[in-house]
């Protein structure tokens, strides 16, 4: 345990550690030594008995052993049936008590037929108290080994559930501050910044009121991406109103070479979607589409609800895919966050059609 | 007058620049591009005195319209750019002239008396085009004229040059292109690499000789892999089969 905890704040070195002692490997070396003493207790208090040979404490303790090994390994088969009532500890105590009858009838049945039957072998004969003593006897084992183990169970896998939940709330931290520093960057990146402020220069000598403007929706957008914001998922509504912010500086630029469409569903406004997620993509639209081709190019940003999933399409015309298309940063980091916040149930899809391309971004329900 | 072109692929920067610089008497701002191609099309239509070139445009961005200008035609260029480091570092170290977005109008005139005082020399103009095309993969890609319009093929699909006047005859499997420019600009422009003199007005691609056959006076023909021959003058033949290891 010491082990782990020492561990646990570099996750690498965690993982290192983790693959040489797993709390289940731990708990496994534990049971084991648990029988070994019990063996070993067993056969020395029966070693000055000259009537009982040397295999019967072994055959007596190795049975019991071997039937609680079976409950045991079933257990483990079964723990993520209960593993989520962890945090509610009654209830999964509760869980397991349930079995607790089976587990005696069967312990006792199964540890005297194998007793019987290996002395029968020997052409001698088991020799043991009244099964109604016996029965109490054993049943009163069973249920304080039961107990004990089941709490040592439930602290193992406690142990591993806030391990795991800590290393899924890393991930989701730094994959947002990943996400916040390239849209920082994105946003101060000397090309779309120098650009933006040459446009208001320009547009201050014809048109203050619009070069106004476009300076004050420069000034939102910078200060949209230095709030900082710990919140991993935002509703759809205000990602798409610093959508909103960064498209409008665009088109400011290209008002003669872009029209931009909206096509969102007023049912999917207050879905929640991952902090920052779509403005990279967009951005790629831009990139692609308005800023390497000539004429004409048409950005469409839509949202709408398939079945219970949410899919968002941001598409341009005016460039396609190439054979070689790879993933860039941004997309790549899309990606990552969506298999971090949606483990593997959300999907992010570039589809080439004859007009251009669109990055398709089907997110469900709720976050794994 | 001065004879101006204007190229950006924003329509506000073409409209500021455009404004500032009608406001002088001795400019006159012949023609406004939206791309480099159109860039370069109306370069070779209208031979401007001075070119105002934006890096970032699409289609062909401004060092590579530049890279694809003859040296000594070339008018007098001055890039426009939001930001490149690179390029920024190379004009410096070249003493090429370029603006930086966004600047002001003072910054537009001091550039505007420079290049004042530089249109007459012919080795500064030169010498934008030759730092173009150590900035872009110049010697890969050649503009040719097609119709009307401008188009770019690959240097290894051309087969060989051929000098005519103020022209060169690009040939290729099976095209031939008429370009404007001299055949040693044209060379500085591909590189020597692949491309090699074989007399006074012709150069041929290495990659396309097939054989040679020796005529009198150590003159001989070279056999193209198109089946076309081409003479081979004693004055090259040495560095030619230098260059091809015999």
């Amino acid at each position: 345990m010491a082990v782990a905890t020492t561990a646990i704040p570099a996750t690498d070195t965690h993982r290192s550690v983790a693959a040489v002692a797993s709390p289940q490997r731990v708990l496994y070396v534990i049971w084991a030594l648990f029988w070994l003493i019990m063996v070993m207790v067993a056969v020395t208090e029966e070693w000055k008995d000259a009537s009982i040979r040397w295999w019967e404490p072994l055959l007596w303790e190795g049975s019991s052993c071997f039937v609680a090994s079976v409950w045991m390994l079933l257990q483990r088969r079964t723990k993520q049936r209960y593993s989520q009532y962890l945090d509610q500890p009654l209830r999964w105590f509760g869980a397991h008590v349930r079995w607790l009858p089976l587990i005696i009838v069967t312990f006792i049945g199964s540890i005297y037929a194998i007793r019987h039957g290996v002395y029968a072998l020997t052409a001698e004969r088991y020799e043991h108290w009244p099964w109604l003593y016996v029965f109490i006897y054993e049943a009163f084992k069973v249920v304080l080994f039961t107990g004990l183990w089941l709490g040592i169970i439930f602290g193992f896998d406690s142990f591993d559930q806030w391990q795991a939940q800590r290393r899924h709330l890393l991930e989701l931290q730094k994959t947002l501050a990943e996400a916040q520093l390239s849209q920082l960057k994105a946003q101060l990146r000397p090309h779309f910044f120098f650009n933006a402020l040459n446009t208001i220069s320009a547009l201050m000598h014809v048109d203050v009121e619009r070069a106004d403007r476009l300076l004050a929706r420069l000034g939102d957008l910078l200060r949209a991406s230095l709030q900082s914001n710990d919140q991993e998922l935002t509703s759809l509504r205000e990602e798409l109103r610093t959508l909103e912010l960064f498209a409008q500086v665009m088109q400011e630029r290209f008002a003669d070479r872009v029209s931009l469409t909206w096509n969102i569903d007023p049912r999917t406004l207050d879905r929640k979607i991952p902090v920052m997620l779509l403005q990279p993509l967009l951005e790629n639209a831009f990139k692609h589409g308005v800023e390497r081709s000539v004429g004409h190019v048409g950005i469409t940003v839509g949202a709408s609800l398939e079945g219970k999933d949410l899919v968002v399409a941001i598409g341009n015309t005016g460039s396609t895919l190439a054979a070689d298309y790879r993933d860039g940063v941004g997309l790549g980091n899309c990606r990552e966050r969506l298999n971090v916040i949606y483990g593997g149930a959300a999907k992010l899809e570039m589809i080439s059609h004859p007009k251009g391309v669109t990055a398709n971004v089907t997110l469900p329900e709720s976050a794994a | 007058m001065m004879r101006v072109l204007i190229a950006d692929d924003e329509s506000p920067a073409r409209d500021k620049l455009h404004r500032w610089l009608s406001e002088q008497g001795d400019v006159e701002v012949v023609s406004r591009a939206e791309d480099g191609l159109q860039a370069a099309a109306a370069i070779e239509r209208l031979r401007p005195d001075v070119a105002f070139l934006d890096i970032q445009m699409p289609g062909l961005n401004g060092l590579e319209v530049a890279a694809q200008l003859e040296q000594d035609t070339a008018p007098l260029i001055v890039f426009v750019t939001a930001f490149d480091e690179h390029a920024v570092k190379a004009f410096d170290l070249n003493a090429v002239d370029y603006l930086l977005k966004p600047y002001d109008k003072d910054r537009l005139l001091r550039s505007l008396t420079r290049v004042r005082d530089r249109l007459g020399n012919a080795d500064l103009r030169a010498s934008a085009v030759t730092t173009a095309r150590g900035q872009t993969n110049s010697s890969e890609r050649l503009l040719v004229p097609e119709g009307e319009r401008l188009q770019l093929i690959d240097s290894s699909s051309i087969d060989w040059l051929e000098a005519d006047d103020n022209y060169v005859h690009v040939h290729t499997a099976n095209r031939v292109y008429m370009l404007r420019r001299t055949l040693q600009d044209l060379l500085a422009q591909l590189g020597e690499q692949r491309f090699v003199r074989i007399h006074k007005s012709a150069a041929v691609s290495i990659s396309a000789i097939s054989s040679f056959t020796p005529l009198f006076k150590g003159d001989y023909e070279v056999l193209l892999r198109s089946g076309r021959t081409l003479r081979l003058s004693r004055r090259y033949k040495d560095a030619l089969f230098a260059r091809m290891g015999r």
